[in-house]
């Protein structure tokens, strides 16, 4: 049944019109009745001794209604994501006794208005013993070097260190007939999603709490909300109204969400909490910082035998989802080719800096550009065309990675060979004008993590669909839309499962009083979990219809059917079929009016340590440098990317599309700049972004499909992988431009001239 | 943001008179793209704002042959960018200002306040410089007028007292064979400028220099009329070795401060290859 | 200390009474009640905020609300007419111009105040159109081609029409 009526068709999302219009509600755009403002005051010092907080003052101004620290009215419960893994819970909502970076959050006033709130603030009287604070991880992990954190676990600030290792290394590398070592630094940058951080909390009395919050994990909040404020996770109601983007950066309970539950609790009036975009940067996350050495030996012909790697990572104050981002780069550093021996070393580091965390591509964009940059080197070294030594190396379906991870399908060599086809490789690699360059870069993603570090006890995903007696169907699902498209998705798969139109389907989503747990919109996921989740749902459901459908025909029982176009019909004999509606009558009728309701989950099984399944793709860029003023101006790029069978087509090319500017971000212009710890450039004017004017004015979108078994109708993941080639893919094209290699991101102009002075000194030597 | 009062005079001669009322309590708005963000920050907190966005007295492009162009200092951004005077004057102005900022800043922002707050990177202070212009301040005690380059005397600081306003800016017509270029280096497009220069030469009929003007923004504490550079052309033939002795005379005048995004070193060896650009440029438009 | 405003507000007279600080954004989302404009930035950096006076894109967290005294202001509110969607809005629907949507009302009321000025904008001009507008989801590319779409649609709707 290869032909979809609404699977990888055009279809407008099911949140369009809202949109469009200026209807959708977001989490800030919510105002409710007396309600107050929340606001936090936040650390000034990278590392200090709270001594004492006097918020006398700020409770005697008029219009003042709350005030509340850490100590005094908090739990002092130290939470995260880590609840399977407690060792690693290591931050509160207030500061306790101490604070570890500038801009932790250490008391909050809830106010009448956001004005008073703010004078509140200026009015608590903090007292510092200020301590000595390390902001490099290489200088944290020294002997002397201030501790951040106590604890059995922690040992010179490293947090937590991640190993890996199969084949024999040290054997193969005497076996290659070349070993090369190289290393690289990782800036830090932040997600930059453009709606700040912000909760509304009412707490109802008798321990029942709702926050409407802007997060990519209601459930996360949900269960670790229960947990800082010692209610029952049941009497937390969840709500995540639209969210304008995450990208990783609100996966987390974070002190918003605390602090206005507890100004609810206090006052009994709902409060919001609105970070401004400065308290983003201060008071959010960012992607790692990283230090990687890269250790790889090959052969003559071009065949990679071992490779050894070794990060450290600046980790920041807290561990937020920085554990997991180290064992990812340590993992997506082979991908996508198949190394048979391999040794990762990983460093997690705590500095008095903001936490680092997840960020799409979760420590993949760090580990591709070193593995496509060091890739490059190694071809330029052999003399191979670079997207030959690529397709030698490449990762073949039914790969397996010992005690990793197994691959099913994969297509990354159609992906590569059609990128190259597209932008004229062959004919351009090494051969364009002086200035001007063309390089690839490769990467390989999973398709929804197989972490449960929240230990919930639920399925990954869970589904419930509705069909109503006139064929319209409810489709609850508790996974979060933050812009990527997935209730859409969700709308399409379970469209198609059923045979109705798009039109017909009700998507409830959104709040965990209403919908299953689920663990949210990370690690690319969604798609894949909760599509199978509805896919069992579906079944349920088909499985009544069929058979009201056999007992109101009456065939002779060997025949199958299937559901399509409105109409449930004989699979063998199409033209022998109900309407849909009636069959639905017929069977709630059948079964004593009892709902027609089919219930689905998904948990994955015998997966490996990382994902169900994995996506592939090849990036190629062309690139021009001004070679006066080192600036780098891309022309074009082309993606082929292997995302199995598309659903929704616009859906994975606007994904596509955004992961490449993110990341061209990442490489030419992002940069959180820090001095003794303070963001110098916390605002949208002097952190730098891309524009419009600035993406590439060709960009082409491959899409390569495969079938993935483990897959709804074959689906994986789109748009998160392709953030992790980009750095890589145009650090190389800048090399076949000017010659010149930036191992040292983010690759900015200044950058390029000082190298390109070096490479003119080292010639002029001869 | 602290709370202020509000008032919106009827008249320049309103305005005057309520400056000099207030004093250093007041604080001008025109089209507020800057100052609101430094009062957001609470870095100034003025107890009274004197609007003359609305003042239509002073929002006006005209051009005469003899006198050349008056633009009223409330004019916008946007207006000079599409003025067809403007483009068929000096359509380096409409250029500079196409790329100054994002369209929205333009639309509401005014070339005053963009002289007025004085960042040393503003794009339109060098193109000024370059073709001469000169701005007109009016205060209680009436007029005067200044050479462009002289009005601005440090960061963010210029020559207006507390009861001045900036009124007009004055370009006189350009000479028959001249030629104007200015552009700009930055990362991201829309973004203010790391450094820019701006050029101008007039030639002899013989193709010798008669004139020659240089600034820079980005490069200074205020927009960098580098004179010395500019005398390394008078009366000579412009090449392309004369104009690589002025970039490097130029060199020698700039003051780069370092920031997050470059170093001084680099900030001033881009305003070098800005200038040989734009000197080429020029020469390109009359040879 | 409060005083009187009087302007249009997607073609409604308003008279309302603000504290001179109260900038456009917050007269329009928190007193009036129109949510359409979004704060990404409140600095002049992201466009989220842009709405349109007198048919002029602005950022409206960077305009006092005393300044718009007598002038015309729209918002993506004010942009569909009645149930009939844009041609913007139908172009962003069927080209994918939106992911999060957080930035959708300022880049569709900085498209329109292109249009308004350039009916038939060149993709070079579309990109320089939105430099004022930040989207991290999109990448723009899918923004901009919705953009040169809802001017040929709005080229064949004015043919038709005459
Ligand atoms: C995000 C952003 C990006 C920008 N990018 C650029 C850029 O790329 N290039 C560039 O050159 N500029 C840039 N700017 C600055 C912008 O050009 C100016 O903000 C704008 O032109 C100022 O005009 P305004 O009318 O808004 O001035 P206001 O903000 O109202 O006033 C600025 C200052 O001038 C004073 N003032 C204003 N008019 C007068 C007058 N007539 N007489 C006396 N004093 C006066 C005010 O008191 C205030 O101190 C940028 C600004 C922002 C916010
Ligand atoms: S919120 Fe106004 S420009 Fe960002
Ligand atoms: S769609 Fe999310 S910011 Fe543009």
């Amino acid at each position: 049944m290869s032909e979809f009526s609404v699977i990888g068709k055009p279809v407008r999302r099911i949140d369009g019109l809202e949109k469009v219009t200026g209807a959708a509600q977001y989490t800030t755009d919510i105002k409710l009745p007396g309600m107050l403002i929340g606001k936090m005051l936040r650390s000034p010092h990278p590392h200090a001794k709270i001594l004492n907080i006097d918020t006398s003052a700020a409770e005697k101004l008029l219009g003042v209604k709350a005030v509340i620290t850490g100590p005094r009215d908090t739990l002092g419960v130290k939470y995260s994501n880590w609840r399977r893994y407690p060792h690693l819970m290591d931050e509160t909502a207030l500061a306790m006794d101490r604070v570890r970076y500038i801009g932790e959050p250490i008391a909050a006033v809830a106010a009448v208005d956001a004005d008073v709130a703010e004078e509140a603030l200026s009015l608590i009287e903090v007292e510092y013993e200020i301590l000595p604070a390390v902001f490099d991880p290489l200088e944290a992990m020294k002997d002397g070097a201030p501790q951040i954190h106590e604890g059995p676990t922690v040992r010179n600030n490293v947090s937590e260190a991640r190993h890996f290792e199969f084949g024999n290394v040290d054997e193969a590398f005497k076996k290659c007939d070349y070993v090369r070592e190289d290393t690289f630094y990782l800036h830090p940058v932040i997600h930059a999603f453009i709606e700040p951080y912000n909760s509304v909390a009412r707490y109802e009395g008798d321990g029942k709490l709702t926050i409407w919050t802007s997060t990519q994990t209601p459930y996360y909040i949900q269960t670790l909300l229960a947990m800082a404020l010692g209610l029952k996770e049941g009497n937390i109601r969840v709500i995540k109204p639209h969210v304008g983007g995450g990208f990783g950066g609100k996966m987390e309970l974070f002190s918003d969400q605390v602090v206005a539950a507890i100004l609810s609790m206090k006052t009994g009036k709902p409060v919001k909490v609105e970070l401004t975009r400065e308290e983003c940067f201060e008071g959010g996350r960012r992607r790692h910082p990283m230090y990687y050495t890269l250790k790889t030996g090959y052969m003559k012909d071009g065949t990679i035998l071992a490779k050894e790697a070794k990060l450290y990572t600046d980790g920041g104050a807290y561990n937020a989802m920085g554990p997991t981002s180290l064992y990812l780069s340590g993992f997506f550093q082979m991908f996508p080719y198949a190394i048979p021996n391999y040794r990762y070393d990983g460093f997690h580091v705590y500095t008095n800096k903001t936490p680092a965390t997840a960020m799409r591509g979760f420590g993949g964009p760090q580990a591709e550009f070193t593995c496509d940059s060091q890739i490059d080197m190694i071809a330029e070294h052999l003399g191979m065309d670079p997207a030959e030594i690529r397709l030698k190396n490449r990762m073949k379906p039914g790969h397996v990675i010992p005690g990793l991870a197994k691959v099913e399908s994969c297509g990354i060599k159609e992906c590569i060979e059609r990128a190259m086809e597209s932008t004229g490789w062959k004919e351009k690699k090494g051969k364009l004008p002086k200035g001007r360059g063309i390089g690839m870069g490769c990467y390989g993603f999973m398709s929804g993590g197989v972490f449960n570090w929240i230990n919930s006890p639920y399925a990954y995903s869970g589904a419930m669909v509705r069909v109503n007696v006139d064929g319209t169907v409810d489709v609850y699902i508790g996974s979060a839309e933050i812009g990527q498209g997935s209730d859409t998705v969700a709308a399409q798969i379970v469209a198609e499962k059923l045979g109705v139109p798009m039109s017909d389907i009700n998507v409830v989503r959104g709040d965990t009083r209403t919908c299953p747990p689920d663990l949210g919109a990370w690690g690319s996921r969604q798609t894949l979990m909760v599509g199978n989740a509805l896919i069992m749902a579906c079944d349920q459901i088909l499985d009544k219809l069929y058979k009201t459908a056999a007992a109101l025909m009456g065939p002779n029982v060997v025949y199958d059917y299937a559901a399509k176009d409105g109409r449930v019909f004989i699979k063998e004999r199409p033209e022998r079929g109900l309407d849909f509606v009636e069959v639905v009558k017929a069977a709630i009728r059948a079964d004593e009016g009892n709902q027609l309701i089919g219930r689905g989950y998904y948990t994955p099984h015998d997966k490996g340590m990382v994902s169900p399944a994995y996506s592939f793709g090849a990036q190629v860029a062309e690139v021009e440098v001004d070679e006066e003023t080192g600036k780098v101006t891309l022309l074009q790029v082309t993606t082929a990317h292997d995302c199995g069978q598309v659903i929704n087509e616009l859906g994975v090319e606007g994904q596509l599309e955004g992961a490449f500017v993110m990341g061209q971000g990442y490489t030419l212009s992002e940069n959180l700049v820090t001095d003794q710890g303070k963001i110098l450039n916390p605002s949208f004017v002097d952190y730098k972004l891309m524009r419009a004017p600035d993406v590439p004015e060709n960009f082409t979108s491959l899409m390569v499909e495969t079938y993935e078994p483990e897959g709804p109708f074959g689906a994986k993941e789109a748009g998160e992988g392709l953030t992790n080639p980009n750095a890589g893919c145009i650090a190389n094209a800048i090399y076949d431009a000017i010659g010149v290699r930036i191992t040292d991101m983010p690759i900015t102009p200044e950058k390029i001239l000082k190298a390109l002075d070096e490479k003119k000194k080292k010639e002029a030597k001869g | 943001m602290r709370d202020f009062d509000y008032i919106a005079p009827k008249s320049v001669e309103e305005t005057i008179k309520v400056l000099s009322e207030y004093k250093d309590e007041a604080k001008i708005i025109a089209g507020g793209q800057s100052l609101l963000n430094i009062l957001k920050q609470d870095l100034m907190a003025p107890e009274i704002l004197v609007d003359i966005k609305h003042l239509s007295e002073l929002d006006y492009i005209t051009y005469d042959e003899k006198e050349g162009m008056r633009i009223g200092a409330t004019t916008t951004h946007h207006a000079v960018e599409v003025s067809p005077l403007v483009i068929e004057h000096y359509p380096i102005l409409s250029e500079m200002e196409h790329t100054l900022a994002f369209p929205q800043t333009r639309n509401w922002g005014t070339i005053g306040g963009n002289l007025c707050i004085q960042d040393p990177t503003g794009d339109v202070a060098p193109p000024l410089i370059a073709l001469r212009a000169t701005v007109k301040i009016v205060g209680p005690n009436g007029e005067r007028i200044l050479p462009m380059e002289d009005f601005s005397t440090d960061y963010y600081e210029t020559v207006l007292e507390e009861d001045e306003i900036l009124a007009e800016v004055r370009i006189p017509p350009m000479a028959p064979r001249t030629g104007v270029a200015y552009s700009k280096f930055r990362i991201v497009e829309g973004d203010a400028p790391i450094v820019g220069a701006a050029v101008a030469f007039t030639l002899n009929e013989d193709g010798t220099c008669a004139d020659a003007r240089i600034a820079t923004n980005g490069t200074a504490p205020i927009p960098l009329r580098i004179p010395d550079a500019e005398a390394v052309f008078k009366g000579k033939k412009i090449t392309d070795e004369l104009i690589q002795e002025a970039v490097e005379v130029a060199g020698e005048a700039m003051e780069c401060i370092p920031d997050i995004v470059a170093s001084d070193e680099y900030k001033k060896r881009v305003a070098k290859v800005y200038i040989k650009r734009m000197a080429r440029k020029a020469l390109s438009q009359i040879q | 200390m409060k005083k009187i405003l009087s302007f249009t507000l997607n073609g409604q007279p308003y008279e309302v009474a603000v504290k001179p600080k109260t900038t456009l954004i917050e007269l329009i989302r928190d007193e009036i009640g129109l949510t359409g404009p979004k704060i990404g930035c409140n600095a002049g950096a992201c466009g989220a905020c842009t709405v349109l006076i007198d048919g002029k894109a602005v950022d409206s967290c960077s305009v006092l609300a005393l300044q718009v005294e007598g002038h015309s202001v729209e918002t993506v509110e004010g942009l569909a007419d009645g149930d009939k969607l844009h041609p913007l809005q139908e172009a962003f629907l069927d080209d994918g111009g939106y992911q999060c949507g957080f930035c959708t009302p300022g880049m569709l009321m900085a498209a329109k105040s292109l249009l308004n000025e350039n009916p038939d904008p060149s993709i070079h001009e579309i990109r320089h159109g939105l430099s004022g507008n930040l989207c991290r989801c999109t990448g723009y590319v899918r923004i901009i081609d919705s953009i040169h779409d809802a001017a040929q649609r709005m080229k064949k709707e004015g043919g038709e029409k005459s």
